[in-house]
């Protein structure tokens, strides 16, 4: 079970993704920007950064990188793609998902922890968590506010593709629950997937939060549920 | 022939733009009465092309493959042929 972690020029978090995917038994591989082929990849992960340095807009120019073809080849056949942060704007830049992600209304780079409720656990993504779970994992982003038109942003809740949502902490202890979504999002979307659920975007940093030694691990089943559906379907 | 191209990728109408809010807060305080201030991007660029309707179709078409259309609209300010 191969996963290819594609490397555009700016891209930071690659290192991270594939520590994630090979601490949970899957192969990884970084496969550079230029390549035209990902045969023998079952997945792909474009991971977070500030490909071509985020010029003209974020993700727009990484769009018409050569592998992106591949990319694509591989969400059609039904394969699990997934983009974090800069990896998700690259996603909606490409149209393998809809909507678009904006500046963040504050106009603030926002590093911070925030909390997400899964809104799905059907998915090749998301099987090892609980329903309406509540994670606490990393954001890194300058232009994070999902945005769609009414039309759209009504067809992905009908269509229960809002996968991750920004939510108040579990416990007032830990902080305020008023101003928990961080950049804006609409309907406080985090990560959404396509009609078919084999492409996921999503802003925060799932590879982030995969051991304790980094302070949490809610990241974890993101990556343990990918390898249960690549092992399910390659059996 | 060369043709010298401006091109205009702006925000969407109604979408809200935090840059061209922070911009008219500063001009507010500058006593400036500006109001719904928009801050967009100019491309310049210069093309071959064999006539200035074929330049004009070039700056539309480098206009769809940049702008996003989900939150953006572009503009082909001007077209002019380089001595």
């Amino acid at each position: 079970m191969k996963v290819a972690v594609i490397q555009f020029p700016g891209s930071n978090c690659d290192q991270d993704a594939v520590w994630a995917l090979k601490l949970v038994g899957l192969e990884a591989e970084l496969v550079w920007h230029t390549e035209k082929n990902l045969e023998g990849f079952q997945a792909a992960i474009l991971p977070g950064g500030f490909s071509y340095g985020d010029y003209l807009r974020a993700g727009a120019l990484a769009k018409f990188s050569p592998v992106m073809a591949e990319v694509r080849r591989l969400a059609q056949r039904g394969n699990p793609v997934v983009g974090i942060c800069n990896g998700f704007q690259v996603l909606t830049e490409a149209g393998l998902l809809p909507g678009a992600l904006l500046a963040n209304t504050n106009l603030h780079f926002t590093c911070k922890d925030v909390y997400l409720r899964v809104e799905r656990t059907d998915l090749p993504f998301t099987t090892g968590y609980q329903p309406g779970q509540v994670l606490k994992i990393p954001i890194a982003h300058g232009e994070g506010r999902y945005y769609s038109d009414a039309e759209t942003l009504e067809r992905l809740e009908q269509n229960r593709q809002v996968v991750f949502r920004y939510a108040p902490p579990p416990s007032s202890a830990e902080g305020e629950a008023d101003g928990y979504n961080p950049n804006g999002s609409l309907n406080d979307i985090a990560g959404i997937v396509n009609e078919q659920g084999n492409v996921l975007g999503m802003m925060p940093h799932p590879e982030r939060a995969v051991e304790g030694l980094l302070g949490y691990a809610d990241g974890l089943p993101f990556f343990t549920s990918l390898k249960q559906a690549l092992e399910a379907v390659g059996a | 022939m060369k043709y010298h191209i401006t091109l205009l990728i702006e925000l969407k109408d109604g979408i809200l733009d935090p840059q061209g809010r922070a911009v008219e807060g500063v001009l507010q305080g500058l006593q400036f009465k500006a109001q719904n201030v928009r801050v967009g991007r100019v491309l310049e660029m210069e093309v071959e092309a064999g006539s200035e309707a074929d330049a004009s179709a070039m700056a539309h078409n480098i206009g769809k493959a940049l702008a996003n259309p989900v939150m953006e609209v572009f503009v082909v300010e001007a077209v002019k042929e380089l001595a």
